[in-house]
């Protein structure tokens, strides 16, 4: 027999406000429909009203986990329509500070994946810990903990201040233990590897017919990464792999972003070694910035959750289109295709094994 | 590339055969005098993009669905559906995101009345 | 709230006319009724503040530190809280049955402990089979969580309730396969015989699988993580809490606790030797006993992961009860045969 349940907007799963209505016969899952929109907000329309650089505002509210990225994409595709160059310093400076962004948004991810499961807040209250670390370096760098707006067209608003190296290199360090910690705490655990290791599984086809991305796509073996096959900045510089995995389920998917942890510490590091001595200064906005003409561009960026894809069209004073192809959005979607044939309590261990931040999803 | 509305499910077949199966984003854009839809699809094997572009009379707004080749077509159509009011033929539509509209035009498009007050309903 | 405490009451009595036909003294049954209650309530309170401490600790964080000192006072701020709240039912519950069921558990549990002697003095209850009539009446329990489910109207705590009896009745058998083989080795089932022949060598060195299996099991019985699937707040939403009004829940709050006290101190009588030890007297040292395990107990919530319905299950059926009839047949061969 069955049941329609309704896992309302208001629940305690930490992932913001997503209604799925279920279809369950028994324990097993026969089919879930995400019904989002509560968090729509209308930016795509809004952007259209607005001048270019009072926009970075809303890019970031987009994604509150990590704003730094949608910040960086949105003015880099100002740039691109502008037709500046990026200096060189401020092209290390900015992938760092991306990189900083990913690994707090991915402890953030590890924090509630493992409280959607039962763990009771102590991975989460751990994680957050660790990534007041890393929010507090780019505090320094930028002057706010969450909304930094500090991208600026051709840099950024300011430069890293002075010993930021040596702090950084201590943080990640200790990070470095701590999530080598974690990995053996969870994965020694039998029951979450049981909780997780064949679940959800997403074949490889499936996966590029449901036009998945980010670390979903590669935990089912396809090696996408926009910062290998498409690069920007300083990644064709760096030694940087696509991490991946090939078995499709959520432990495939959780071990993808944990590696991707580690990749970003190690690219860190790197970046901080070979950091050019130089201006990393942006232009300011209350110049009179010069137009951009009427030209149509399209860039892309890895996010943390996956490749966002930015198609503006551009006018002289504001974006007479700007269309986000945010990675969480086609995410969940796949849901439903994902879910069919799981248990009930299975519904929430893949949904965080995709995570999913509904500001990206509504827009 | 441009290419006119009754070629595009072939050609989107074409190009999938030709390995470019990875539907990236449907989108659309409202030039006054038409609306564009623009498809971008991917070719994961060799790491190509190629996007097809069809231009739409904004009075007989309709674009043929993609849903049966490119499963990941589904949400962006529907997105398509509500933000600009295009109809897809060929797939039951039901709104994606905001449930409840009273469905008299569509945000996106310059023409929507956003600064005078609507009533809510459907 | 009135009906509550008008049932708690009424069990009360029942118990003191049930152990007056045994005991030599009505005066001195409700004497020790009173003082086990005190007691209960005492060892709630105290581990209520001991569970949010640890688990704060262990989150590295400071947990309560606002009211009274080491905020040792906040439950006791919860509670006057939600005594003050208002009490509604939900319009499809059966009402009667729904508001009977949390006080009919409560009941249950502490009438449980009272059957439970505390030193070799106070053996109020000195029944043949003592240990087999707690755990017969242990597994009322389901029956009772059963009616409340179900009685709540609400499809939720239905579907927690089911699976919650499930759970319960595939972890009793292990839990009585163990006791067996207890029951075996001390040649009795009266609780004062258990643990006098626990003087020489505590149960739990001379069958560690019985223990694990029992601990595991009990785990399973107090409905504690990682087997705590009626409270799971991020499966079910919220279960089978989700209708139930201020004044009962704390009594449900004060369930939880008691049904953690209960379970410590089973194992404590069962496999540590109960009031075995040396110099102090044997109160102090059962209830020392019962706070290490049950600080134990608080430790496994606060770091365990929580198990899917159908793995805990196989679990019962698969692991546990092969090993309980082999913790027997071994206890047997070893040291009765």
């Amino acid at each position: 027999m069955v049941t329609r349940i309704n896992i309302g907007p208001v629940h305690p799963s930490t992932h913001g406000v997503l209604r799925m209505v279920a279809d369950i016969d028994g324990d097993t899952v026969v089919n879930v429909e995400p019904h989002i929109g509560f968090l729509h907000r209308g930016v795509e329309k809004l952007v259209e009203t607005r001048m270019y650089m009072q926009s970075p505002v809303y890019m970031e509210k987009l994604d509150y986990v990590a704003p730094l990225s949608y910040d960086e994409i949105y003015v880099a595709a100002v740039e691109k329509a502008m037709g500046v160059e990026v200096k060189e310093r401020a092209m290390y400076v900015r992938t760092i500070l991306l990189e900083l962004q990913r690994i707090a948004s991915h402890l953030l991810w590890l924090g509630t994946m493992a409280n959607d499961v039962g763990q009771f807040f102590t991975m989460f209250m751990w994680c957050f810990k660790d990534r007041d670390l890393v929010l507090r370096l780019l505090e320094e760098a930028s002057g706010a903990r969450m909304f930094y707006v500090n991208m600026r067209i051709g840099g950024l608003i300011r430069d890293l201040p002075p010993g930021f190296d040596e702090r950084t290199i201590e943080v990640l360090g200790y990070l470095e233990k701590r999530i080598k910690k974690y990995e053996d705490y969870l994965e020694k655990n039998p029951i979450f590897v049981d909780r997780f290791k064949g679940v959800g599984v997403v074949s490889r086809e499936m996966a590029i017919e449901l036009g998945l991305t980010g670390p979903v796509l590669r935990g089912s073996g396809v090696s996408y990464d926009v910062r290998k096959d498409n690069p920007y900045y300083i990644y064709d510089k760096l030694n940087f792999e696509p991490q991946k995995r090939s078995e499709g389920d959520c432990f495939a998917r959780y071990r993808v972003r944990m590696l991707e942890m580690k990749e970003s510490i190690r690219l860190v590091k790197e970046a901080l070694r070979n950091i050019p001595e130089g201006d990393a200064l942006g232009m300011q906005i209350r110049l009179i910035l010069p137009s951009a003409k009427s030209k149509i561009v399209c860039v892309s960026r890895e996010l943390p959750r996956g490749e966002c894809l930015m198609y503006m069209v551009s006018d002289p004073q504001r974006p007479y289109r700007l269309s986000i192809r945010a990675p969480t959005f086609i995410n969940l979607a796949a849901l439903s295709s994902i879910v069919k044939g799981c248990r009930t309590a299975d519904i929430f261990a893949i949904l965080g094994s995709l995570d999913i931040v509904m500001g990206d999803v509504d827009r | 590339m441009k290419i006119d509305r009754a070629l595009l499910l072939e050609k989107a077949r074409e190009l999938k055969s030709q390995g470019y199966s990875y539907l990236v984003k449907i989108t659309a854009v409202d030039y006054e005098s038409y609306l564009e839809v623009i498809y971008m699809l991917r070719n994961l094997s060799e790491r190509k993009d190629e996007t097809l572009e069809v231009d739409v009379d904004p009075a007989d707004a309709w674009v043929p669905t993609l849903i049966e080749d490119f499963k990941a077509a589904d949400w962006y159509e529907r997105e398509m559906y509500e933000m600009f009011a295009i109809e897809i033929k060929g797939r039951e539509m039901e709104r994606l995101l905001l449930e409840k509209w009273n469905g008299k035009a569509a945000p996106l498009r310059k023409n929507f009345a956003w600064n005078e007050p609507y009533e809510k309903g459907d | 709230m009135l009906t509550g405490s008008v049932l708690v009451a009424a069990w009360f009595v029942s118990n003191l006319l049930l152990l007056s036909g045994t005991a030599a003294d009505a005066f001195d049954v409700f004497v020790y009724a009173v003082a086990v209650s005190l007691l209960i309530i005492a060892f709630d309170y105290l581990f209520g503040w001991v569970e949010r401490k640890t688990i704060a600790k262990i989150q590295k964080r400071h947990g309560s530190t606002y009211v009274g000192k080491y905020g040792i006072l906040q439950n006791l701020a919860d509670f006057v809280k939600l005594l003050s709240k208002e009490h509604s039912v939900p319009r499809n519950a059966d009402k009667a049955l729904f508001l009977i069921t949390i006080p009919l558990m409560l009941s249950l549990s502490l009438f449980l402990i009272f059957l439970l002697p505390f030193s070799p003095g106070i053996v109020e209850s000195n029944i043949g089979l003592g240990m087999l009539v707690v755990f017969v009446l242990l597994s009322f329990l389901p029956l009772i969580i059963f009616s409340n489910g179900f009685s709540s109207g609400n499809k939720f705590a239905a579907i927690s309730a089911q699976r919650s009896v499930v759970m319960l009745i595939s972890y009793e058998i292990p839990l009585i396969l163990v006791l067996a083989s207890v029951g075996a080795l001390a040649n009795s089932y009266n609780i004062a015989g258990i643990i006098g022949a626990q003087s020489q060598w505590w149960f739990v060195l001379m069958m560690p699988i019985g223990f694990v299996v029992f601990f595991i099991a009990m785990l399973a019985e107090m409905e504690r993580p990682p087997f705590d699937m009626r409270e799971a707040d991020s499966e079910l939403i919220a279960g089978w809490l989700t209708d139930v009004s201020a004044p009962y829940y704390t009594l449900a709050l004060f369930l939880d606790y008691t049904r953690m006290f209960l379970g410590s101190l089973l194992i404590a009588i069962l496999f540590f030797g109960g009031w075995n030890g040396p110099m102090l007297p044997p109160i102090f040292w059962l209830l020392l006993k019962t706070f290490l395990i049950s600080f134990f107990i608080v430790i496994v919530r606060a770091t365990t992961v929580r198990m899917r319905v159908d793995r805990l299950l196989r679990f019962g059926w698969v692991w546990l009860l092969p090993l309980s009839v082999l913790n027997l047949i071994v206890t047997y061969i070893l040291f009765i045969g």
